[in-house]
């Protein structure tokens, strides 16, 4: 698989890094502002059960920003988000509902549920990094099976096919949401850090290290890369953030089942994140918005839906295999360059490096 | 764990489960060949090869029961249909993506259509679970013993004619050379005038069969419907399991997995599927190459 691509691939430097263009201003600028608007307007014209879907297609894309850290920047096709987002709200629930006899404060508890779901994502890295490519997705595959089976039938720490029940909502110095407009805007600084958190891994050794393993892992281990160290780093940090994602989820719907930790559930987190742009936060957040919407949007044509859903997936890949990102990327590109000539051309911008993987 | 085991020690349960066992990893091992030989030719694991095996089900059922086509003349329409589908499927979900610098943009693609697959079988035959005759009814016995349906006996020995088959093909026919020409060196074969898109489209074509054939062997045995796609799962395992890159390994392996399914029924009922997994993952621990492969990571 690699070796027929690696022909056609460069080595990206992102040389470019700290100096600012009229593009990355324009960018920010606009972002900001969407986000605002987002934030603002939305719950003025949404209704309490669309707030909670939109809600979950927040947590959705915290857990496909992990992807976006795999898949995006480190070019590693995993499955295995749904287990530990399962780590994270099984933990979660157990320390919170008091079926265990503890009942700890939900925030502590969420915290430790990202140090939980990290250490074990750890362990399951060491492992799986033993593989490379297309074998390592196949073992992630693997390991959302087991985790599913044992998340659908160990009765004392996961309740079996019932699941677990009765989870308090999370609380901050006395406070708790008390609706899902509330939990909106909680969501809202966990999606801010998440992101915020994504957008700096990239600028560090880290990102930049998972960009070489992934455009060219020859090159970037001559350049002194460890390559199965940043690749099982990259693993816990995307374990992180499932995990958060997951206990979210957990304290979000005050239930959680083993049907939404499925390897088909999976494969709508990869999709999520392909479809907005996998190497770009804003085109995942936008991804993780439609997949998790469009079900609500496309009702009148219920009986086609998955149809329409499946195939757009096959034309989406064949004519952006970068996602809107990528589209908006093109279009920005296009429309500066008429003004300013030839000299953003020479200029990468790192959303730009997605495009090599 | 010990009643396991003493359930295990009776001879006639032993011999069952080994029958079902084998017999299921032909299933597997027909779908893991179809996954080894794409990934070998082209580079694309295929998300889409449990589906394809339920629409292979779903064919030869449609062929059978609604046509009302005899056995002998079922068999060519259906490999007729099956060329057809490995035809469509190539032109849809690999050809338009083959020079896409982003190569898991065509994983992706195969999993859109994994899921347009199953909803047009649930569009064209409905989502309740259809009824298939047995090929061979009957069942075999020892004495006064049930032990199995012919029908597994059936699925061992047109998995290892197929295998056989496709052995024969690649090691000793013509044809077959020149399609691991192309799967070799796609630039080197198109300079040596062999036109890779046909060897492509016939790579498509044998895996498609592989799959459904395996999918016409189930049919009686599952049901017909729409989570035999799920199947792929184990045959991911198999190529897992057996060694990377080789047709022989992921077959090793997928039997491996069918048995090692068929025997921890024996153990536990609830956790079969985390079994299955867990002897990929320790496989991977101790062997990560697989337990008959070398060391080929991802060759394409």
């Amino acid at each position: 698989m690699s070796e027929k691509n690696n022909s056609n691939q460069k080595i990206i430097v992102d040389l470019k890094d700290t100096s600012i263009s009229a593009i990355s201003i324009f960018k920010i600028v606009a972002i900001t502002a969407a986000f605002i608007a987002f934030a603002v307007y939305t719950p003025k014209f949404t209704n309490a059960y669309s707030m909670m879907i939109l809600n979950i297609s927040l947590i959705n894309f915290i857990a496909a920003l992990g992807l976006s850290v795999m898949l995006g920047m480190g070019g590693q096709l995993s499955f295995a988000a749904v287990s530990f987002m399962g780590t994270g709200a099984y933990f979660v629930a157990n320390l919170t509902n008091g079926r265990l006899g503890v009942a700890w404060e939900p925030v502590p508890v969420l915290v430790g549920a990202v140090l939980f779901s990290a250490v074990f994502a750890y362990i399951c890295g060491s492992i799986l990094f033993r593989l490379s490519g297309t074998y390592f997705t196949f073992a992630t595959i693997g390991l959302v099976q087991v985790t599913w089976s044992v998340y659908l039938n160990y009765r004392p720490l996961c309740g079996g096919p019932d699941g677990v029940s009765g989870i308090p909502v999370i609380r901050f110095f006395g406070m708790s949401p008390r609706d899902y407009h509330d939990w909106f805007y909680v969501l809202l600084i966990f999606v801010l850090l998440a992101g915020f958190l994504v957008e700096r891994i990239r600028r560090t050794r880290l990102g930049r290290s998972l960009a070489s393993v992934r455009d060219n892992e020859i090159a970037a281990q001559t350049l002194g890369v460890n390559i199965y160290k940043t690749k099982v780093i990259a693993f816990t940090v995307a374990g992180a953030l499932s995990g958060l994602a997951g206990g979210l989820y957990a304290m979000h719907n005050q239930f959680i089942s083993s049907d939404i930790f499925t390897f088909d559930m999976a494969t709508t987190y990869v999709i999520m994140a392909m479809l907005g742009g996998v190497n770009n936060t804003v085109g995942v957040f936008v991804g993780a918005l439609l997949v998790t919407m469009l079900p609500e949007w496309l009702r009148p044509i219920q009986r086609y839906l998955k149809l329409t859903y499946g195939v757009g997936i096959i034309f989406l890949m064949i004519f952006m295999p970068m996602g809107l990102a990528g589209l908006g990327n093109m279009i920005l590109k296009k429309f500066f360059r008429r003004k300013k000539g030839q000299k953003e051309t020479l200029l990468t911008d790192e959303d730009e490096t997605g495009g090599e993987v | 764990m010990l009643q396991g085991l003493t359930i295990l020690t009776q001879p006639i349960i032993f011999m069952q489960l080994t029958i079902n066992g084998v017999a299921m990893g032909m299933i597997y091992a027909l779908m893991a060949m179809g996954l080894i030989l794409l990934i070998r030719a082209i580079g694309v694991m295929n998300f889409a090869q449990g589906e394809l095996l339920m629409l292979g089900a779903f064919i030869t059922w449609g062929l059978t029961y609604q046509v009302k086509l005899p056995l002998p003349l079922m068999i060519p329409a259906a490999m007729l249909c099956f060329a057809l589908v490995g035809v469509i499927f190539m032109f849809l979900v690999y050809w338009p993506l083959r020079n896409n610098s982003y190569p898991t943009a065509t994983v992706i693609s195969t999993m859109g259509a994994a899921m347009a697959i199953r909803e047009i079988a649930t569009i064209t035959w409905g989502s309740l679970p259809l009824v298939a005759a047995p090929l061979v009814k009957g069942v075999l016995r020892v004495g006064n013993m049930r032990i199995v349906q012919y029908q597994y006996l059936l699925t061992i020995v047109i998995g290892a004619i197929l295998i056989f088959l496709v052995f024969m093909l690649f090691e000793k026919l013509y044809a077959g050379r020149i399609m691991q020409a192309a799967a070799q060196d796609k630039y080197a074969a198109e300079l040596l005038g062999i036109p890779t898109i046909l060897t492509t489209a016939a790579t498509y074509i044998i895996v498609v069969t592989l799959a459904s054939v395996g999918g016409f062997m189930i049919a009686p045995v599952f049901l017909v419907n729409v989570t035999l796609g799920s199947l792929q799962l184990r045959a991911f395992a198999g190529v897992v399991t057996g060694g990377f890159g080789s047709v022989k390994g992921a077959i090793l392996g997928s039997l491996i997995i069918g048995l090692v399914e068929s025997y921890s029924s024996a153990f536990t009922t609830t956790y079969k599927d985390a079994v299955v997994f867990l002897v990929l993952i320790v496989v991977l621990l101790f062997r990560p190459q697989g337990i008959f492969g070398e060391l080929i990571a991802d060759k394409a």
